[in-house]
C-alpha cells in the first residue's frame, strides 16, 4: 500500500502541492501541549484500504454500467461502437487513476493530534480544515464501526461539542460541531481517554464559570454565615460562663 | 512558512490588505456576477474592524446594514481554521469560532488576518480547558483567601472549645 507513496510521480505531485498550492507538509501542533502523548498521529494504514474498498465498489458499478452501454452501442451499430471506443477507455481508466491518487492524498493530509487538554484534526487537500476542541467542551463521544470497517479493524471516534451543528449533522465529519477521528485502530482507547478527561473536568462545557466557584468551595468550605453562627455560639457560651 | 510570530491582539483592528485581493479574486470566479459580488465584498472589507480585548473579541462591518458581533473567549466551543487554495496563496485563512448559541453556522468568522495560526493559538490559549484557569484565577485574585478563611474558622472553633471547657469545669465545681 505504501508503494504509491514512494513513486516518483506521486512524490512530484506532492512537491507541486506543497510548493504551489501551499499544502502544509508538517503535522499540526498545539502550543503548550502538556506532558503526555502530544505526538500527532494519522489514521491507520488499514483506513487507506477501507477507502479503496469503497472506491473499487463504486468504480465496479460505474464500469459495468459503461461497458453494458458500450456493448449495446456495438450491437446496434459496430462502426459507432468502434468510434466511441477511445472515449469509453478514457472514461474507464482516467477516473480510476485520479481517484486513486486522491485517496492517497486524502490519507496523507489527514492528521490528528491529542494533548492532555485538547485535540486537533486536520483534513483536506484543496480546502484544508483544522478544528480544535478542548476536552472541557466535549459533550459526548461516539464510536461508530460498520461491517466493512470491522473487517479492516478500524473505527471512527466522533466527539461533539455544544457548538453550532448545521442541518447536515448526519454527515460524518461534516457537522461543524463535530470532530471525527476516522480510521483509528485504538478507538476504545481514545474514547476512554477523552471520557476520563470529561469526568475530571466536572463542568457542563458550556462556557460556565462554575468551575471557579467549585474550586473556591473546595478550598474554603466555611461561608460568612457560618462564621457569624460560630461567633454567636462563642458569645452565648461566654455569657453562660 | 513555519515562522509563527506571536499574535498581537491590541494592534489587530483592521484586516490585512490582501483580503481585498482575495475578495476580488473570489468575485472574479463568478465571471458575469463580478460587479454584484465584488461591491458588497468591497464594502465589507472597507468597514470590517476587529477589537480583541482581554475577555472577548468583537467584529463589525456593514454600511447599510451594520453588524457587530461580540463573544467572550470563555464561551468558545471550537475553533475551525479553513484555508482554501486562494487563502493559502495570500497567506490568509478563515477562522470560524463557534459558541453554544445554537445557530446553524459559526458565530463569528474572522477573515483577513495574516498569520492565522497565531490568531488561532491566541484564541485557543484563552479558551476554556486550555489552561488550569480556575486555580490560576484564585491564585491571582486572592492568594491567601482560602488559607485565611480556614484560619479564622479554626481559631473560632478553638475559642468555642475553650469556653465549653471552662463551662464544664465551673459546672463540675458547683455540683
Amino acid at each position: 500500500m505504501t508503494a504509491l507513496q514512494d513513486q516518483t510521480v506521486y512524490r512530484g505531485l506532492w512537491a507541486v502541492l506543497v510548493q504551489y498550492f501551499r499544502v502544509p507538509q508538517d503535522p499540526p501542533e498545539i502550543p503548550g501541549g502538556g506532558r503526555d502523548n502530544t505526538s500527532p498521529f494519522k489514521p491507520a494504514q488499514a483506513f487507506l484500504g477501507y477507502l479503496k474498498f469503497w472506491f473499487w465498489m463504486l468504480m465496479a458499478i460505474i464500469d459495468i454500467g459503461v461497458l453494458v452501454g458500450w456493448i449495446a452501442i456495438m450491437i446496434a451499430d459496430w462502426r459507432i461502437g468502434l468510434a466511441v471506443l477511445p472515449i469509453v477507455v478514457i472514461v474507464l481508466i482516467a477516473p480510476t487513476i485520479v481517484a486513486y491518487i486522491a485517496l492517497q492524498l486524502r490519507f496523507d493530509t489527514t492528521w490528528y493530534i491529542m494533548t492532555d487538554r485538547a485535540l486537533r484534526i486536520r483534513r483536506g487537500v484543496w480546502i484544508i480544515d483544522e478544528r480544535t476542541i478542548t476536552y472541557e467542551n466535549i459533550q459526548n463521544v461516539k464510536v461508530t464501526q460498520g461491517p466493512v470497517q470491522r473487517h479492516f479493524k478500524i473505527a471512527t471516534v466522533v466527539v461533539e461539542t455544544a457548538g453550532a451543528g448545521s442541518a447536515g449533522g448526519k454527515q460524518r465529519a461534516a457537522a461543524a460541531n463535530q470532530g471525527a477521528l476516522e480510521g483509528v485502530t485504538n478507538a476504545s482507547e481514545i474514547r476512554d481517554r477523552i471520557l476520563l478527561k470529561m469526568r475530571e473536568s466536572g463542568s457542563t462545557g458550556l462556557g460556565d464559570e462554575l468551575s471557579l466557584q467549585q474550586q473556591r468551595g473546595r478550598a474554603a468550605s466555611w461561608s460568612p454565615a457560618q462564621f457569624d453562627l460560630l461567633r454567636e455560639i462563642h458569645k452565648e457560651l461566654a455569657a453562660i460562663a | 512558512m513555519n515562522s509563527i510570530q506571536s499574535f498581537d491582539p491590541a494592534a489587530t483592528t483592521r484586516p490585512d490588505d490582501s483580503l481585498l485581493s482575495y475578495y476580488i479574486l473570489v468575485a472574479a470566479m463568478t465571471l458575469i456576477g463580478f460587479p454584484f459580488v465584488v461591491l458588497p465584498l468591497y464594502f465589507k472589507f472597507r468597514t470590517l474592524s476587529f477589537r480583541f480585548d482581554d475577555k472577548g473579541v468583537s467584529m463589525s462591518w456593514g454600511i447599510l446594514f451594520k453588524r457587530e458581533i461580540y463573544l467572550t473567549y470563555r464561551r468558545i466551543q471550537d475553533i475551525h481554521v479553513t484555508r482554501n487554495l486562494f487563502h493559502r496563496w495570500f497567506g490568509l485563512a478563515s477562522v470560524s469560532i463557534q459558541t453554544a448559541s445554537g445557530s446553524a453556522g459559526a458565530e463569528m468568522t474572522i477573515e483577513g488576518i495574516r498569520n492565522p495560526e497565531a490568531l488561532r493559538d491566541y484564541l485557543y490559549a484563552q479558551m476554556r480547558g486550555a489552561q488550569d484557569d480556575a486555580l490560576e484565577a484564585i491564585a491571582e485574585s486572592s492568594p491567601n483567601e482560602a488559607q485565611t478563611a480556614g484560619d479564622i474558622a479554626t481559631q473560632l472553633l478553638r475559642d468555642v472549645l475553650d469556653e465549653v471547657k471552662r463551662l464544664r469545669v465551673m459546672l463540675e465545681q458547683r455540683s
